[in-house]
């Protein structure tokens, strides 16, 4: 069931060839264009917010794909967004950083707390990693609870100062969806260009074939912790993005919950297409949206749809196309 | 978003079908209360009590305004108990419904995180969270119907340890935005009278098992357990596996309705003699007609809290009705809030607050001490701010 | 005084632990067998308390018989689950733990649209208390003990001794030997998920007249049952045995002496320091 044995699937299991660089910047630079136009089809503070919840989510699939890479399920996604989330809150009413270097130091410490868990935790496989980063999600939560006098408990923080960058505050959502744009579009160029470096390309190596990756010198469980600590650095980041962009943090902000949605976004938009993150917080943040008014059977349609696309698209929405043009070709897709 | 046009047209088609062609004015209304998890017990009380509101109205042919005649429509969304996904929803209420009203938001959380929204779009919120920030000098808009913790506490207290003569409390409290708040309440009111936490366990929600929690504190002196706090369901919990350690003294729950869950969990035997907040005191005719009208409807027991926000919208009803305007919220809030002893369910209501939150948008009615004997909470002490009697 | 809550403790603690070592067992079962990591393992612990509640209190059948009517219906439902849903993730861990999270959320939210949010009151089915000197035991709880021994027992005797038992500790140990020796692993794989998923039924059900039963019951035993199988070993059963009472003492222990709070603390760091040092768990074995 594994497509990564299948030759033509999708993806960075070889380097992209110049031409196909250059076809990825065109594509990039054609959606980036099209978000950026938004703003101007409709100026509904609704839609907008939606919108910036799906640049900001797509950061956390992004990253959590950077994981995936190495083979790799975080199930504590979520909390190091709220690690960074916090961080950057507190930093900004306490001790008065500004909110933009506090998103950086948010991801730094975010990375700095991942860096010794991946080092003592990734010589565990598989089903024990997720096994642990689920319990360290879990502590994670119950400390944001329990140290009230710094995280003001379960009540969460109120009137986090919003993002400033020459003096201009981003508090309104049109400047706050350009904000969040080009966050997105950083941390997209940024995780193509880790993937697409030497270091990157050993990530799938890791992935495919971890004995094989091994033998050929490739030091995997170093590969896995960069990716573990570079994955969680910008979840950081995107935590302290929503968390300057909702003004709030608490807790229940980022559950084990959360951790779920952003791998629903991730399995849902295509694990190895570098759209797929995109494309997955496209379809999975409005989802809710969409079927608010059904109530309860919102839930039960969002639980169906992760298993469907498992089971009939397991490389995500990004692999439609590759499967039609493998279709046409008369090859089995 | 395709999808979403399409939803809302079709909604639009059926909704221009149903009301047909008399030209009959709509006028809609938010529900933003959490519909699903362990939540979903006070959400339903309050999407409920909007829909009986709504119905009295629809029965009657509109609400009358300025001449014209509005029908009501309810839409309904749910926030999960997530302060973000009640933001959106939020977002969605004010600039896509063009909702004015909104029953909610439920929890504090949800209530603190919207404030700044629902107050810059002049939109009227009713709202259940007991934390000081959801309704104070800052929050212009902001209802609260029900009595938060702080001020039953303290006349409860009082009464508690002048009729049972217990100074030395144990109190068991969740370990969340509401046990965190409800605890420093408690522990003030209780100080006030001279008693005081000889025992305090704080748990996480999810625990189910209290033995040993209860077995400390049956070690130390205490003379009383207050369930202060915790959700219904969790305090019903406590009185069974409390009463099945054997322990016969008094247990107090001060705040919020959870009567009938501690029934039904514990079970008739185990909760008898249970001293219980009691919001309702169905020897009064209309209160008693709204308690059966709720179980006839939904076929359940009406929660505590459901009749106050039944009694805010139609307050806010006659306050649109007075200000001859369903648009303009800051007259609506002026004719709403100059409302008094205004004839009720619950008999006449005010509005207090002003005192404690800057803010007189609280809905005051009384409250009463009840103790559970054989399967239901007798009214014992009926109570007001200052003392119960 | 401090012996008193000693004693008391202790038979708390293996009261919790027999519940933990019945949803465990079935957990750990279904990965060593079919090497998935089942999330959706607390619903079933739900549904079985439902059913047994559903049974037991309104159609006033006997107890015992109602978690029998629990085991057999959930059972079922898990086979055909299996059939349906988890098959095509065989040997893709990843996306199989991932479609058991779908599948938690189906289940739950099901429940709550099905049966509401409001817990249901099931009436006890024993009574009365158990006084030794000082020690006051609840029977509701020693009757928990002694029921989930007797189903332990049972499930060792069906893992031990009959065929498919046999069958099935083949495929866990190894697919291609158990295939050499006759044994197809595909049909084995839907009794295995039945019988666990019937464990956690049965743990369901005889923990609603403790604990309540709503649709939110199954989490935290589900968090529970993942902690065993980590102290434990995955995919060893005497592991989980062991794990589930060591794991329901300790908790009890540290809530009486040290408080819920730190309490919880503390086992979460206990996990992590067992997977630190000895990630295969206690009985677990290590793998290459």
């Amino acid at each position: 069931m594994s497509q990564t044995q299948t030759p033509d699937m999708p993806a960075a299991s070889h380097a992209p060839a110049p031409t196909e660089q250059r076809a990825i910047w065109l594509r990039f630079a054609v959606v980036a264009c099209l978000v950026a136009t938004f703003p101007f089809i409709t100026s509904s503070q609704y839609y907008l917010h939606v919108a910036i919840l799906v640049l900001i989510n797509s950061t956390f699939a992004m990253s959590l794909s950077v994981i995936a890479r190495t083979g790799q399920l975080s199930l504590c996604h979520a909390g190091f967004a709220s690690v960074g989330g916090y961080i950057s809150a507190l930093g900004a009413m306490h001790l008065g950083i500004p909110p933009v270097f506090g998103v950086v130091i948010g991801g730094v410490v975010a990375g700095l707390v991942a860096l010794p868990l991946g080092w003592i935790i990734l010589k565990l496989r598989g089903v024990y990693f997720v096994l642990v980063t689920f319990t360290f999600g879990q502590m994670l939560t119950l400390l944001a609870i329990d140290a009230q006098s710094i995280t003001e408990g379960a009540n969460g923080i109120v009137g986090v100062p919003p993002i400033r960058l020459f003096g201009y505050a981003f508090t309104d959502r049109i400047s706050y969806f350009y904000l969040a744009g080009a966050f997105a579009a950083l941390v997209f160029l940024f995780s193509w260009r880790l993937l697409n470096a030497p270091a990157g390309r050993n990530f799938t190596c890791v992935e495919e074939n971890l004995q094989l990756a091994e033998s050929t010198g490739i030091d995997t469980r170093k590969t896995q912790v960069v990716a573990f600590v570079v994955g969680s650095a910008i979840a950081g980041m995107g935590g302290a993005m929503m968390t300057h962009y909702i003004r709030y943090i608490s807790p229940d902000s980022f559950t084990f919950w959360t951790s779920v949605a952003f791998i629903t976004m991730m399995v849902v938009g295509g694990r190895w297409a570098l759209a797929g993150p995109f494309i997955g917080a496209l379809i999975i943040t409005p989802l809710p949206e969409i079927l608010r008014a059904t109530g309860g059977l919102q839930h039960i349609i969002y639980g169906a749809i992760l298993i469907l696309v498992l089971q009939f698209l397991p490389d995500g929405v990004a692999s439609i196309g590759q499967r039609l043009r493998a279709f046409r070709k008369g090859g089995r897709p | 978003m395709m999808l979403k046009a399409l939803l809302t047209s079709a909604t639009v088609a059926v909704t221009l079908i149903a009301t047909g062609a008399q030209a009959q004015e709509e006028l809609k209304i938010g529900v933003l209360v959490t519909l699903s998890g362990a939540g979903a017990t006070w959400g339903n009380a309050m999407k409920g009590a909007a829909e009986m509101a709504a119905e009295d109205i629809n029965k009657e042919g509109g609400l009358e305004v300025a001449g014209k005649k509005y029908k009501i429509r309810l839409i309904s969304y749910d926030d999960q108990f997530k302060s973000s996904e009640a933001i959106t929803a939020m977002n969605r209420l004010i600039s896509e419904d063009k909702v004015k009203i909104i029953m909610g938001p439920m929890g504090s959380a949800p209530a603190v995180a919207l404030a700044p929204i629902t107050s810059q779009a002049k939109v009227i919120t009713m709202t259940m969270a007991f934390t000081p920030k959801a309704m104070n000098a800052e929050t212009p808009y902001a209802f609260r119907p029900v009595l938060p913790t702080g001020i039953f506490a303290k006349p409860q207290a009082d009464w508690v340890v002048k009729k049972l003569g217990v100074t030395k409390i144990a109190g068991l409290f969740p370990n969340d935005e509401t046990g965190q708040a409800i605890f420093k309440d408690n522990e003030v009111a209780y100080e006030a009278v001279g008693a005081k936490f000889v025992a305090k366990e704080v748990f996480e929600r999810e625990r189910t098992d209290f033995t040993p929690l209860l077995i400390r504190i049956m070690a130390t002196d205490a003379e009383a357990i207050e369930l202060d706090g915790n959700s219904p369901q969790t305090a019903g919990l406590i009185v069974r596996q409390a009463r099945e350690l054997g322990w016969t003294k008094p247990i107090i729950r001060t705040g919020g309705d959870a009567t009938a869950d501690i029934l039904s969990v514990a079970g008739k035997e185990f909760a008898e003699g249970v001293y219980v907040h009691q919001p309702l005191n169905l020897e009064i005719p209309e209160t008693k007609a709204l308690v059966d009208r709720w179980k006839a409807t939904y076929k359940t027991e009406i929660n505590g809290f459901t009749p106050f926000f039944y009694v805010n919208m139609h307050m806010l009803f006659e306050g649109m009705k007075q200000a001859g305007t369903v648009e303009d919220t800051d007259k609506i809030m002026e004719a709403t809030l100059a409302l008094k002893d205004f004839p009720s369910v619950l008999g006449p209501v005010n509005w207090t607050g002003q005192e404690l939150w800057g803010r007189n948008q609280q809905l005051i009615a009384p409250f009463y001490v009840g103790q559970i004997r054989n399967g239901q909470s007798e009214t014992i002490a009926t109570c007001d701010i200052v003392t119960c009697k | 005084m401090t012996g008193t809550l000693i004693a008391q403790s202790l038979v708390n603690g293996v009261v919790l632990g027999m519940t933990y070592v019945l949803v465990a067992i079935g957990f750990t079962l279904i990965f060593g067998i079919m090497r998935m990591v089942n999330f959706a393992h607390g619903e079933f612990y739900m549904l079985g308390a439902f059913v047994t509640f559903f049974a037991f209190a309104h159609y006033q059948i006997p107890f015992i018989v109602s978690l029998g009517i629990a085991a057999v219906l959930i059972g079922a439902l898990g086979m055909l689950i299996e059939r349906v849903i988890f098959r095509p993730f065989r040997g893709n861990e990843l996306n199989g733990m991932i479609a058991a999270l779908g599948l938690a959320i189906i289940i739950q939210n099901v429940a709550l649209i099905a049966w509401g949010a409001d817990p249901r009151p099931v009436p006890s089915v024993v009574t009365g208390i158990l006084k030794l000197g000082p020690l006051i035991f609840p029977w509701s709880r020693l009757y928990v003990i002694a029921a989930a021994a007797v189903i332990v027992a049972l499930f060792y005797i069906v893992i031990t001794y009959t065929s498919l038992g046999r069958a099935m500790r083949a495929v866990a140990q190894d697919t291609e030997i158990a295939l050499v020796q006759g044994i197809r692993a595909e049909r084995i794989y839907p009794f295995a998920f039945g019988l666990s998923v019937a464990l956690a039924a049965l743990a369901g059900g005889l923990m609603g007249p403790v604990f309540g039963v709503s649709p939110a019951v199954g989490l935290a035993p589900m968090l529970k049952a993942f902690i065993v199988v980590i102290i434990g070993g995955l995919g060893s059963v005497s592991g989980a045995l062991l794990g589930g009472l060591l794991l329901g003492i300790v908790e009890s222990f540290a809530s009486t002496f040290l408080g819920a709070t730190v309490s919880d603390f503390l086992l979460l760091g206990l996990v992590m320091a067992i997977l630190i040092f000895r990630p295969w768990g206690l009985m677990g074995v290590k793998e290459a």
